[in-house]
């Protein structure tokens, strides 16, 4: 087991990934920016140093100033978190060469599956069902109508080296592609550095429904369920729950295998998710994430895991001390991830939080870096908490939910707290008929 | 589980040999018992065997990160201090040295790439911080350039 981790992260994550080590025994190695000195994950840390100034790019990004922070002080693994460095494979790749163990998969799969083209190509090739579309790059606008056409409308042209929503432009008829595509590559370029495109069908109403797997370094692959990440605005999620009210148990199971089965072929290892759209009783693989999610907590609930010990155990080379038959769902979690913006325009609030108090009680969970006094910086993300709730039905989930809601107290910036009071009153959210547009058509409606 | 007693005379003579030898950190183990000496201002007493054998003595706190001295030149990157070109050799700059605007003052080593740090004006070395071989953090203050 390792002795020494460094969090190359910050944040409630950095916080997460601390407890984790600490429960093991681990030391742990806090690197923040000058921006984050007084942050909560820093303050507890056995050790901390400071890589830079507060830009990610020269912080939080910059991986001679990690691997310099890892040497100093003589870490033997590091944990990347979720964003940031956490699916950049050449980063892994450099852990690995400077003799730091990457707490995740190999350098391999995470560019594997960061080229969204290639994902595609890799899963169906190992039976993972596809959103049909152009199954490779599409070069130009002529190749992309005569493609359309055989896929059908509406169609969605997507970035290659893409991810959280941008370079993807829909065309509901031939007279739009056109345009969208030219878009969709220039907004590529622009996010991605690269404009290499592809084209899928665009599904009406689906749901997102995706697949948390844990695999070791000795074969064993096990699936723990799904989460429902349908509520998003502008492609970032909102707030999570699992079961899918939208699955059966059979679906389940079914997805499950298949995702397990394929994820032997390939070979993987650590924490991975896979993310498929929903729509009438069939799964679309849209992509893999190749990393811890934020949504995690959802799963750890229902499962009664803690996904970020397994990781580390998994890195320092044990093997799962479960299988598939020894994982069991029980009752229901719903997670809502509270931003430090304003509730109705979602611009930004950073600031010194006045007061803080966070909900308790039984089958409640905050996993935050927030505390009295502190100063959310302006430069990040601007995720600030993450409060989930754990209940025996998805019922009691919600009755506590609204309960939990109503105790929360973070003074001093707004923050999204008064939108997910709203949506856990909505009737569709109530009776979990929702799909991915309906969020946005609910702040839309909002006066 | 093992009794792990703190030997407070057995951590003085690590210190002490730190501090003769100018070494960055002495480790000392003796079958399931080890134990760490480390500049600059941290001690720590690490246990090897089981995990819930306890730390014996807490760690001193790193210094409390106040405003840099005026004047002082800080580290751009994190690494590792030295002070002279070559291990054993003069080192640039002693206190009370006369300094021009872009000479090196010392070399801050990360990931096997030499950096020369640069005084950013001319005038006089007053305080040097970090010992040759000892880790810097990003912003820390190296010396002073009055």
């Amino acid at each position: 087991m390792f002795e020494k981790v460094l969090i190359a992260n910050r944040g409630e994550i950095a916080l997460r990934i601390h407890r984790a080590c600490k429960e093991l025994g681990i030391s742990t190695v806090a690197v923040h920016s000058t921006a984050d000195a007084d942050a909560m994950h820093v303050r507890l840390a056995d050790e901390s140093v400071c890589i830079g100034p507060p830009a990610a790019r020269e912080s939080y990004l910059n991986m001679p100033a990690i691997l310099s922070a890892a040497t100093i002080t003589g870490a033997n693994a590091i944990h990347p978190g979720y964003g940031f460095l956490s699916e950049n494979a050449d980063f892994a790749a450099m852990v690995e060469e400077h003799g730091f163990t990457f707490i995740g998969p190999s350098p391999d799969h995470i560019r594997m599956m960061g080229d969204k083209i290639a994902a595609k190509a890799a899963v169906k090739s190992l039976g993972i069902p596809c959103v049909p579309g152009s199954d490779g790059p599409v070069p130009d606008v002529e190749t992309a109508l005569k493609l359309a056409k055989e896929i059908g409308y509406p169609v969605l042209t997507k970035a290659a080296a893409g991810g959280g929503g941008k370079g993807m432009k829909v065309a509901k008829s031939a007279a739009e592609l056109g345009e969208a595509f030219k878009l969709a590559r220039s907004e590529a370029q622009a996010n991605f550095g690269n404009d290499t495109v592809y084209i899928e069908k665009y599904l009406a109403k689906p749901r997102h429904i995706e697949i948390q797997i844990l695999a070791d370094a000795h074969g064993n692959v096990v699936h723990l369920g799904e989460r429902d990440c349908s509520l998003q605005r502008r492609h970032q999620k909102v707030l999570e729950e699992s079961p899918s009210p939208a699955l059966n148990d059979e679906q389940r199971r079914e997805i499950g295998k298949r995702v397990c089965d394929a994820l032997v072929k390939l070979g993987y290892r650590n924490a991975g998710t896979l993310e498929f759209l929903y729509e009438d009783g069939r799964f679309y693989f849209i992509e893999m994430n190749t990393r811890l999610q934020v949504e995690h907590p959802v799963t750890e609930m229902v499962c009664g895991l803690d996904l970020v010990r397994e990781q580390i155990r998994i890195a320092a080379g044990a093997p799962l001390p479960f299988k598939q038959a020894h994982v069991k769902f029980q009752g229901h979690a719903i997670e809502c991830r509270v931003n430090a913006e304003d509730p109705e325009t979602f611009r930004p609030s950073p600031g010194r939080i006045a007061e803080y108090h966070s909900p308790g009680g039984l089958g409640v969970r905050i996993d935050s870096a927030l505390y009295s006094g502190y100063r959310v910086p302006p430069y990040y993300d601007s995720m600030v908490a993450k409060l989930i709730v754990h209940g025996t039905s998805r019922n009691e989930a919600l009755m506590r939910l609204r309960r939990a809601l109503d105790e929360y107290v973070i003074g001093g910036i707004e923050t999204t707290l008064p939108l997910h009071r709203r949506i856990v009153q909505a009737n569709d959210f109530v009776n979990g008929d929702y799909d991915i547009h309906w969020l946005e058509r609910f702040v839309g409606l909002k006066s | 589980m093992p009794k792990f007693s703190v030997d407070p005379e057995l951590i003085r003579q690590l210190a002490d040999i730190l501090n003769q030898t100018g070494l960055g950190e002495i480790e000392y183990a003796e079958g399931e018992r080890r134990i760490r000496v480390a500049r600059p201002a941290v001690t720590q007493v690490a246990s090897a065997a089981a995990p819930m054998a306890p730390a014996a003595a807490p760690a001193a706190a790193a210094a409390e990160p106040g405003a840099p001295p005026a004047n002082a030149v800080t580290a751009p990157m994190v690494g590792t201090v030295y002070v002279a070109p070559e291990p054993g050799s003069t080192p640039f700059v002693r206190v009370g040295d006369q300094v021009k605007e872009g000479q090196t003052l010392l070399i801050i080593e990360a990931m096997k790439v030499m950096n020369q740090i640069r005084s950013p004006r001319g005038g006089t070395v007053t305080q040097i911080f970090v010992r040759d071989g000892a880790p810097v953090e990003y912003g820390e203050p190296l010396l002073v350039v009055a």
